[in-house]
């Protein structure tokens, strides 16, 4: 993967004036691979897609193209076409005249044009609204136009800046498909900058978490849900349950002790355990167990069985959501049925679902560092 | 009461307008038409037999100046917008306001002293070499007062056109930048085109502002033909020939309503 790597960012550093967004970032994107770069906001994701356009210079670090440095040159000159986050269509021509425009500067006949434009317009599904200006075409058509007007050029690569964050949420879901369908059709190396957890999974072939200006985790989607390499992308993938335990680890066998907000445990992970003492145990509401602290139940290994009592139910479509307090935080809970609230309760976590790290030395491990975040999926699932 | 504290709290407003403006204005124009006690056209035909040549000298020059306010204006407005050297974007944002505060009867007195035969630019370029002293002439003429009306209208245009060009959205100049236009291409197809509304509004105010001014002309230009502003200005206090003074004007009106209704049909197509 490293050697054939198509587009390679080596050491980049880049920032505004004083401010460094980007640290080190070093990243291999193979040929026709569609690549997200996720994050909150501000965490430089939309900075590394100008920088690899060239809308901003790197201060440190190259930039490569198919072996050649790209590094310095203008964004004209990298084979590369960008959708803009508010598409930035031209609204003084019309949706045809957008789409031609690439075209005309590199000196196109009039004829050719119009038969590249009417090809993107068929792809696109844009037929008989290329005599429209901007303002006259939905969000979607929009959309569209804007991306007919990158691929027209026929792009090495191409850069989407968070391409669907204007769209209705319906249209939304099925603009992801018809993105990911088109750029499998057409081969082409695609990075696309987003801040939906889902988007990106649905959309990629691979991830790339960024945080504060740093790659958090690299991989597959399944590989980042499954194994998060921090807390902060296992918050971020959607682990925003999270309790403190204090445990004794050696190799993949974590000891976990009996204390006030739990009872005793031993799992054998599948991975190696962090190191003994006080850890940061998150999961996700899904696929836990929850039952009431009377019930007995036959006890087997694992597990983390979590003691606290219901505060809140609500139903949210699927399953019933449970806010369970434990100890000083609280957790939330999807299941089948629904238990009243006052209810003491124990939450079973299978190891399966379970993701340990290190508690971090400053500040409580309850606080999650997403959650307070607007444009966390987090939030937005919490509020959903 | 309610009802009637709408009207109340405009009435000041409405009675200034109407004693100050409306009233004169009626009076000029009802002026315009009237003829040794009686109403006729005899003011206009001695305009028109008088002053052709200056009515058209003026709509020449005016309309000169305000294409080339028009042209410098997209200049400036487009480099602070597109401009990449930094100090050179700073500096010139600095600089292009000042004659905006400098009154016109000052901006005429200047480029007397600039302009003139013996002045500052023939002085300069004839140091330089690059004039022969014996062909130096004087541009104190049509020249001088189009340099001054450019010279004092282009910070105005520059100012509201700049504005427009800064709240563009970024993305569709870059969007031209990704797909290979030059700066100037840039510039002709994708900005001026984004900003035409606040250019015009800014061009027919100039035009309205440089139609009304009488101190240039005098300064600049005292001999025929010359401009309206100061065949009023010349009826008025050797004459006291307040008909002919008011057909003047009212031609004056006539040829800014002219640039006004441009205006008014370029912006109801955009709004369409």
């Amino acid at each position: 993967m490293s050697d054939d790597a198509y587009l390679s960012l080596k050491d980049i550093d880049a920032g505004y004036g004083r401010t460094r967004v980007l640290e080190g970032i070093d990243l291999m994107i193979g040929k026709g691979e569609f690549v997200a770069l996720l994050g909150a906001s501000g965490c430089g994701k939309t900075t590394l897609l100008r920088t690899i356009a060239g809308f901003a210079l790197p201060s440190a670090g190259s930039i490569r193209v198919g072996g050649r440095d790209v590094t310095r040159l203008p964004p004209d000159k990298r084979g590369m076409a960008m959708v803009f986050q508010s598409y930035a269509l031209w609204p003084h021509m019309t949706a045809a005249r957008n789409i031609g425009y690439g075209l005309r500067l590199k000196g196109w006949r009039r004829e050719a044009i119009a038969a590249r434009v009417a090809e993107m317009e068929a792809l696109l599904g844009l037929g008989g609204l290329g005599g429209r200006k901007p303002s006259e075409l939905s969000g979607g058509q929009r959309q569209r136009v804007a991306l007919g007007r990158a691929l027209a050029v026929d792009p090495d690569i191409l850069l989407l800046d968070e391409p669907l964050s204007n769209l209705d949420a319906r249209i939304r879901l099925t603009v992801r498909h018809e993105i990911r369908a088109l750029q499998q059709r057409l081969g082409i190396t695609t990075i696309h900058v987003t801040h939906d957890r889902e988007e990106a999974m649905v959309m990629a072939d691979r991830i790339v978490i960024l945080d504060k200006g740093r790659i958090a985790q690299l991989g597959t989607p399944e590989a980042i849900y499954t194994r998060p390499a921090s807390a902060f992308v296992a918050a971020f993938m959607g682990a925003e349950n999270v309790v403190p335990l204090d445990a004794a680890c050696s190799g993949h066998r974590v000891d976990i002790a009996a204390g006030p907000l739990n009872r005793a445990a031993g799992l054998m992970l599948d991975r190696p355990a962090p190191p003994s003492g006080r850890l940061e145990a998150r999961f996700r509401s899904e696929r836990l167990e929850l039952r009431r602290l009377d019930v007995q139940s036959a006890a087997d290994g694992g597990a983390i069985e979590l003691i606290g009592r219901v505060e809140a139910v609500v139903y949210p479509g699927g399953e019933w959501r449970h806010t369970v307090r434990i100890g000083d935080g609280s957790v939330l809970v999807d299941c089948p049925e629904a238990l009243p609230p006052g209810s003491d309760v124990l939450v079973r976590v299978p190891a399966s679902g379970l993701f340990l790290f290190a508690a971090p030395a400053d500040g409580p491990a309850g606080a999650s560092p997403s959650a307070a975040d607007e444009n966390s999926p987090a939030r937005e699932r919490l509020t959903a | 009461m309610a009802r009637l504290l709408g009207p109340l709290l405009v009435s000041p407003a409405l009675i200034v307008i109407l004693l100050l403006f409306m009233v004169p204005l009626t009076a000029s124009v009802i002026g315009a038409f009237e003829v040794e006690g009686a109403y006729g056209l005899g003011n206009f035909t001695k305009a028109y037999d008088f002053y052709t040549q200056d009515i058209v000298f003026t709509a020449v020059i005016v309309g000169l100046s305000t294409v080339l306010t028009g042209l410098l204006a997209i200049a400036i407005g487009g480099y602070l917008t597109l401009g990449e050297n930094r100090a050179a974007v700073a500096i010139l944002r600095w600089l292009y306001r000042w004659p905006m505060f400098i009154p016109f009867i000052v901006v005429g007195q200047v480029l007397r002293t600039f302009l003139a035969k013996s002045g500052l630019l023939n002085s300069t370029l004839v140091a330089f070499g690059l004039l022969d002293p014996l062909t130096a002439t004087s541009y104190l003429d049509w020249r001088g007062v189009v340099v001054a009306f450019v010279w004092k209208q282009t910070p105005f245009v520059a100012l509201m056109v700049s504005g427009a060009m800064a709240s563009l959205d970024r993305g569709t100049i870059e969007a031209a930048r990704n797909l290979g236009a030059s700066r100037l291409r840039i510039l002709v197809e994708i900005v001026v085109p984004q900003v035409t509304t606040t250019l015009l509004v800014g061009l027919v105010l100039s035009f309205v502002t440089m139609m009304g001014v009488l101190s240039v002309p005098l300064m600049i230009n005292a001999q025929a033909p010359t401009m309206i502003t100061a065949d009023i200005a010349f009826r008025l206090s050797t004459y006291r020939d307040y008909g002919v003074a008011n057909a003047l004007g009212l031609i004056s009106l006539a040829i800014s309503a002219v640039a006004a209704w441009f205006y008014l049909r370029v912006n109801m197509r955009q709004g369409r």
